[in-house]
This record gives structure tokens, C-alpha cells and sequence, in this order.
């Protein structure tokens, strides 16, 4: 309450800054957001965090940093076995390394703090399928032997990075036809209207599941495909906004003063009317990542190996016993939705507060 | 008012013209279709036939090729013979669909043939094909009479001058006349496949749909009432842990808890109703038992996909209108906070619910893969899906046709409990 009337008395404070301190009065959506964004922050790191690979390897006087390399796009992170004297077909197993010179060598051998890949299943040593959880696999381990927890965090960035672009692209998209279709009226308007309406009539989802049958999709066609079928939710928004916002007087004004259509879209009427499709923007972010881990569960969405939620809900529910498999994901996925829910109710008490009073 | 609704009847028209015409289109165009399909099984099949006869003619020509004629009969079986937009109409029903073919040669100097084309009256009936000089043919019966049913049109003209013919019936069959095809993994008409599953779903959407709304409307008034109090912050909680699980996975969880994998064992792992064999030997007290045993984790998932939209929508919609002017004027006229609530509020609080309405229905209807994918239910999403990964267009073609006349039928009924509910709306 305080927050509030502090708010009202510097009047000269801009919206924007306005919203923002309002934001992060809202305890929950403000923590959940600052959590959230450092947990997505973190993950980009997680080649150096859980991986298989190992942080730095001294042997015989030489420095290596694989997993560190694997971080940096375009440099070569693969070592063979042999190179640090070790008997092993293809790439180097660093865990074995780590044990094979606890003592008595001065090689040693700096792992990540979860030493396990999402990739690395059966065929490499020590890997045993549906694996309970256990100190070694913290959340066991699914039917090819790759390690859940690993899978879990990669799964994570991948789901947030495609809920992010995939809401971006719609927003462009949307934004942009339907504030045509509102701005310009008429025959545009009619024409784009009868378009969506064909395409709202359509069962989304499975068209989306006709469109991945017939091309296996790969992350960014499928976002393409997401898109073709979801960007018609934002224009109902957009063209309303645009045609009430085009009916106001500093519209009218604008155009009297002979701005150009450009400068009346983007300067005058669209920061103006995107207050809806902003506080809109978290629950995009859900849908998204509700939507992906429905297609990988029906094995509709990103090309196996790609770690996934959807993945592993589809092989637990195919194995009831195998608890850890439907756990894990589901409240991966639940914790990201919560916290993502949360984020979306303070944007959207910053943005649009609506006061209830009770007249009684 | 009436007129409105007519003009949106009749704009149902080119939107369910467009949305087949697209989804055709795709399907037909996409490689991999149910003829390529075929034809690699065919060819697998072959292939290991070969094999097994060790070192028969099929292995000495490197893979076995699947002969000319074979390939035309699969191309004539899928209607891939045709250009697509003939495909369609053949579809809606309103070009002849080809049926009955019989394929016959012509040599080069005969100008008529005769060919036999089945039995009628139980004695074999024959007919008179005759080329003119320009390559059309006419089929005459053997009275003299142009023939009724009987067509005929060249197909190829090989070197040597003969003719491949062929002799066919027409017949307008297609969605336009009720006919939805024939299913090719079911080998049953669409109809005949989907019409226990759609009661399937169907069942499993109005207990769903009946249950979120029993309990979404009074929570939602109630929430609304104690805006603030601690049973609002408490039933919220619930709410968002609600919106934040989509409701299939929370049947997933369900049934790792409840189905007997490692914890209890209370509930069946999945199905409609018990396996038929057990089934039928059950009295019908037994059966509905059975049957509600089958349906609450399900139901539970089902009813839980749209609780929170529908509660919050509910409780805002109430609290809207509980701070109008309008309700300041009933209480200023001394009303009690019953009626106010119930009778003032209430009125103009429901109706987001009731425009809700069409869509519900449109959800209700096409069922939900994930949930029936989930507790392995025969039911209409599941045929749907899996239609596609058969690529068995006449049902997936006949899925969404249904699906999308359901759902412009409910846009329409969405307007129409609107502006019954809301008399201040007028459709123009």
C-alpha cells in the first residue's frame, strides 16, 4: 500500500518506470522472475556444470579443458582415449580417469559438479538402463541409460529458449497483421479476416501434428510450423487496439499534421495499444512450452536425442513402474510453469491493475 | 438477429471450403503419403520373399520394382491418377468418382470391342465399346442403347498402336453425400470407425465438462465473495498449480500413483472399460462399476485441463460487476446482499461463461489425444492421431472435417447463448 501512494506522489516518475516498481512489489511475480531468469541464465553454462567432459585434465604436465571448449562454439572439444594413455574406443571417459589416477600418478582430473551428459546412454561403460535414483544418478536414469537429471537441465534451457523465440516470432507476426488489419480497415481487414477465420476453424494442434509427420522437424522449422498455426490469437488483440486507438484525436491529429503512415504506426498507436499482448506475453511462454512438451510426447516435436520433457513423460508412461521417469519431468515442467504463471500475474497487476471495490 | 445468423451460416461455406482445401492439399502434396507407402512395402515384402526363395528372379534383378500395371491399380486405388483439384471435388462429391474399373486393350485396326462387365439378372452382361476417329469411346449396350452406367476412356496408346483401355461406372460419392471413404488401416468405412470412438469421447467430455463446471462456478462465486480472505488465497494456490500442470501430465502422475507400478495399487492402469473378454461375461451393475472404476483418474485429468481458466474467469467476472454502479443503486435501495448477489450480479456475471459455451463444446467433442494417449483409450483424438502416423487421410480427413463443422457450428451457438444471455447485444 505504501508502494502505491509513494507512486502517486511523484507524479513525474515515467509508466514505464512506474510498472516496473510496481513489478517488483509484487513479492512472488518478482522473485519467481529474478529466479527464473538466473536458472536460464545458468543453464547456458551447463556444458561446464553437468557434463561428462571434464573441466580441466592435467596429464603429463599438459593442460586440456574439454568441457570449457565445449562451451565456445567452433572449437574442437573431443579428445580420444588414447590420448591420455587411456584403453578405450572413441572419445576419452573422464570419470574413469578420474578414478584410474587417484593416487599414484600426478595426472589428475577436474570434473563438472554432475559429472554425466544428456547424450552418453548404454554404450558408454557403467551406464545401465532405468537406473532408480541414487547418489550416482540423481534422478536415475531412462530406458537407453542416459542420465535423467542431466536431461532434465538440458531440457530446460531448450524448452525456455523455444518458448522465448517461438513467442517472439508470434508477436511479430501477430503484431504486425493485426495492427495492418486494424490500421488500414477495409479491404485488407476483410480479406485478412476471412483468412483467419479459415485458419481459426482449424484444429491447431493437429495440423501442427499433420505438418511434423510429414517434415521431421528440427527446432527452428519447428517454431516455423508453431507459427504458421499460432500467430492469429495476437491480431484479434492488435486490431482491436488499433481500431480504437485510430478513432482517438491524437490520431486524428497526426494525420491532420500529415505523418506519414509509418510514424503514426510505430510512434503513435502502437506503443499505445500494446498494453494487452505485453501482459499477454507470459502465458505465451507457457503455452509454448506446455505446447512442445505435448508434441515430444506424442513424438511430434524436436528430432530425438534432444533432451526433452515430453521425451521422457512418453517412456514413463509407457513404463508406470519407472516413477522417476514421469516425476522428474512433470515437475520440472510444473516448477517452470508455476514460476512462469506467477511472472505473468505481476506483469499483469503492474500493467493493467484493476481495483474490485466492494461497494458494500 | 435472424439475419445475422443466416449470413453466418452461409459464411460457414468458404471457411469449411478453405480449411479442407488447405489441409488437402497438404496431405496429397506431402511425400511419404499412403501410396509411396504402400508401394515400399510392397517392395520390402518382395524383397524378403525374394530372399527366403534363395536366389529366385526377384533377387537377380537387384531389389524387386513393383510392375507398370500394379503401380497404375495403387494409384487408381488412392485416386493418386487424377490432378489434385479433381481429387478434391472427387472428395467433396461433386465429380464423378470412377468406380468398378476394368481395363481391356484395343488393337489397332479394331474399331469395336466387346467386354464383359460382370453379371446382371444373374446372366453375364456384355457390352459394345467403339473408338471413333478422334479416340473417344462410347459404350453401347448390346440393344443398341447407349449405355447408362457404363464408361469408357483411353488411358495409353502404346508403340504398336494399341490401346490400353479402361471401362468404369461413375458415381457422385463424397462428404457433400454423407460418404467419408473408406478407412485403409481399418479397411471399414470412416463412418463405421469412428462412431464408437466418438461416444468414447464424447462420454468422457461431458462427465469432464459437467464436473469442472459444478465445481468451477461455485468456487468461482465464492472466490469472489471472500475476495482477500484466506479461502481465496488458499483456493488461488490451487488455481495456479492448476494452470501451471497441463492436465494429462497430472493424469500421468496420477497413474504412477494410483495404477500399481510402485505405489498403490487403486485404480486400473488405462483403458474405456475392462478387456472385452471380461467385459461381456458382466452383469450390468458390474459394469457400471467397472466403468466409473475405468473413468475417475481420466475424468480427474479431463476436468482439470480447463479449471482455472474457468474459476478465474468466473470469480473476475462476478467482482467486475460487484463494483458497478448499478449494484451501489441495489444496495442504496436497501436490496439484501442475497438478492443483489444473486439476482443483480449474478445475471451479468455468467455471461463470459455462457459465450465460453461454444468452445467448450468444440474441446468436448474432438476429444483429447494426450489424455486418451495417456490412459490408452480408444477414443476419437487417439483414432486422429493415429491416422496420421498411418497416414490414413480418409480419417484424418473425416476427423477434421467433423472437427471443423463442430467447431463453426459452436462459434455460431457461442454468439447465440450470448445474445440470449445478454440482451444488451445486438448482431448486425
Amino acid at each position: 500500500m505504501s508502494k502505491q501512494k509513494q507512486n502517486t506522489e511523484h507524479v513525474s516518475i515515467s509508466i514505464n518506470r512506474r510498472r516496473w516498481l510496481k513489478f517488483k512489489g509484487l513479492k512472488r511475480g518478482y522473485y519467481s522472475f529474478v529466479t527464473l531468469l538466473t536458472l536460464y541464465g545458468i543453464s547456458f553454462l551447463l556444458p561446464v556444470l553437468i557434463n561428462s567432459k571434464a573441466l580441466v585434465v592435467q596429464y603429463e604436465g599438459e593442460y586440456f579443458f574439454p568441457a570449457i571448449l565445449e562451451l565456445m562454439p567452433g572449437m574442437a572439444s573431443y579428445y580420444p582415449g588414447q590420448q591420455f594413455g587411456q584403453d578405450v574406443p572413441g572419445e576419452a571417459n573422464y570419470r574413469h580417469l578420474q578414478k584410474e589416477w587417484e593416487s599414484g600418478t600426478d595426472n589428475w582430473v577436474i570434473m563438472p559438479v554432475y559429472p554425466y551428459n544428456p547424450y552418453e546412454d548404454i554404450t558408454t561403460e557403467g551406464n545401465k538402463m532405468y537406473e532408480a535414483p541414487s547418489r550416482k544418478h540423481w534422478l536415475g536414469t531412462d530406458n537407453t541409460g542416459r542420465d535423467v537429471f542431466a536431461r532434465l537441465f538440458y531440457a530446460f534451457n531448450i524448452s525456455i529458449s523455444f518458448a522465448l523465440i517461438l513467442t517472439f516470432v508470434n508477436y511479430v507476426l501477430g503484431i504486425s497483421i493485426g495492427g495492418a488489419m486494424g490500421f488500414f480497415g477495409g479491404k485488407v481487414d476483410l480479406f485478412a479476416q476471412r483468412i483467419i477465420e479459415i485458419w481459426s476453424s482449424l484444429p491447431m494442434l493437429f495440423v501442427i501434428i499433420i505438418m511434423s509427420s510429414i517434415i521431421r522437424p528440427s527446432f527452428f522449422l519447428l517454431i516455423f510450423i508453431y507459427t504458421m498455426v499460432n500467430w492469429i490469437f495476437l491480431t484479434y488483440y492488435m486490431r482491436a487496439e488499433f481500431y480504437r486507438e485510430k478513432a482517438k484525436d491524437y490520431v486524428s491529429a497526426a494525420i491532420s499534421m500529415g505523418q506519414r503512415n509509418r510514424t503514426i504506426i510505430f510512434k503513435h498507436i502502437l506503443p499505445n495499444s500494446l498494453v494487452p499482448v505485453i501482459t499477454y506475453f507470459p502465458f505465451s511462454v507457457v503455452g509454448g512450452i506446455s505446447m512442445l512438451v505435448g508434441l515430444d510426447y506424442l513424438g511430434f516435436g524436436l528430432p530425438p536425442p534432444t533432451p526433452s520433457w515430453g521425451q521422457m513423460l512418453d517412456v514413463g508412461l509407457q513404463n508406470v513402474s519407472k516413477w522417476w521417469m514421469v516425476f522428474s519431468p512433470v515437475v520440472a515442467q510444473f516448477l517452470t510453469l508455476l514460476a512462469i504463471v506467477f511472472i505473468g500475474e505481476g506483469v499483469r497487476e503492474a500493467f493493467d491493475p484493476k481495483v474490485y471495490s466492494r461497494l458494500r | 438477429m435472424a439475419t445475422y445468423f443466416i449470413r453466418r451460416l452461409l459464411l460457414m461455406i468458404p471457411t469449411f471450403l478453405g480449411s479442407t482445401i488447405l489441409v488437402f492439399t497438404i496431405l496429397q502434396l506431402a511425400p511419404g503419403g499412403p501410396l509411396e507407402q504402400t508401394i515400399m512395402q510392397l517392395q520390402m515384402g518382395g524383397m524378403t520373399g525374394g530372399a527366403e526363395g534363395g536366389g529366385s528372379s526377384v533377387n537377380a534383378m537387384g531389389g524387386s520394382v513393383l510392375p507398370e500395371s500394379a503401380l497404375k491399380e495403387l494409384k487408381r486405388f488412392y485416386g493418386f491418377d487424377k490432378p489434385i483439384y479433381q481429387r478434391y471435388l472427387i472428395w467433396l462429391g461433386i465429380w464423378p468418382r470412377e468406380i468398378k474399373h476394368r481395363d481391356f486393350l484395343i488393337s489397332v485396326n479394331e474399331s469395336q470391342v466387346e467386354k464383359r462387365v460382370g453379371k446382371r439378372d444373374g446372366h453375364i452382361w456384355r457390352v459394345d465399346v467403339s473408338v471413333d476417329e478422334k479416340g473417344a469411346l462410347t459404350v453401347t449396350e448390346k440393344d443398341g442403347s447407349a449405355s447408362p452406367v457404363w464408361h469408357a476412356s483411353i488411358d495409353e496408346t502404346e508403340e504398336d498402336g494399341t490401346r490400353k483401355a479402361v471401362i468404369f461406372q461413375q458415381e457422385f460419392s463424397g462428404i457433400l453425400t454423407g460418404n467419408l471413404g473408406k478407412s485403409y488401416t481399418y479397411a471399414k468405412p470412416v463412418t463405421e470407425v469412428m462412431a464408437p470412438r466418438f461416444k468414447v469421447s464424447l462420454f468422457f467430455g461431458l462427465i469432464g465438462y459437467f464436473l469442472s463446471y459444478l465445481v468451477c462456478i461455485p468456487l468461482g462465486i465464492k472466490k469472489a465473495l471472500k475476495h482477500g480472505s484466506s479461502f481465496d488465497f488458499v483456493s488461488s494456490v490451487v488455481i495456479f498449480v492448476a494452470y501451471s500442470i497441463p492436465g494429462w501430465a497430472l493424469g500421468g502422475v496420477l497413474l504412477v500413483l494410483f495404477g500399481g507400478g510402485t505405489f498403490w495399487d487403486i485404480f486400473p492402469l488405462g483403458g474405456f472399460h475392462a478387456p472385452m473378454e471380461v467385459w461381456e461375461t458382466m452383469s450390468f451393475w458390474e459394469k457400471i462399476v467397472n466403468q466409473a472404476h475405468h473413468a475417475v483418474l481420466p475424468v480427474i485429468a479431463w476436468s482439470i485441463t480447463s479449471f482455472a481458466t474457468l474459476t478465474v474467469l468466473m470469480k473476475n467476472s462476478l467482482l467486475e460487476n460487484l463494483s458497478q454502479d448499478y449494484i451501489r443503486t441495489a444496495f442504496a435501495k436497501g436490496l439484501s446482499e442475497k438478492r443483489v448477489v444473486w439476482i443483480h450480479a449474478m445475471r451479468n456475471s455468467i455471461i463470459p461463461i455462457a459465450s465460453g459455451i461454444g468452445y467448450i463444446i468444440a474441446v468436448v467433442i474432438s476429444g483429447s489425444y494426450f489424455i486418451e494417449r495417456v490412459f490408452n483409450i480408444d477414443g476419437f483424438g487417439r483414432m486422429a492421431y493415429q491416422a496420421i502416423l498411418d497416414r490414413d487421410y480418409p480419417i484424418t480427413l473425416g476427423f477434421l472435417v467433423i472437427v471443423v463443422l463442430i467447431r463453426l457450428a459452436a462459434n455460431i451457438l457461442s454468439d447465440l447463448a450470448l445474445a440470449t444471455t445478454d440482451p444488451r447485444i445486438r448482431f448486425k
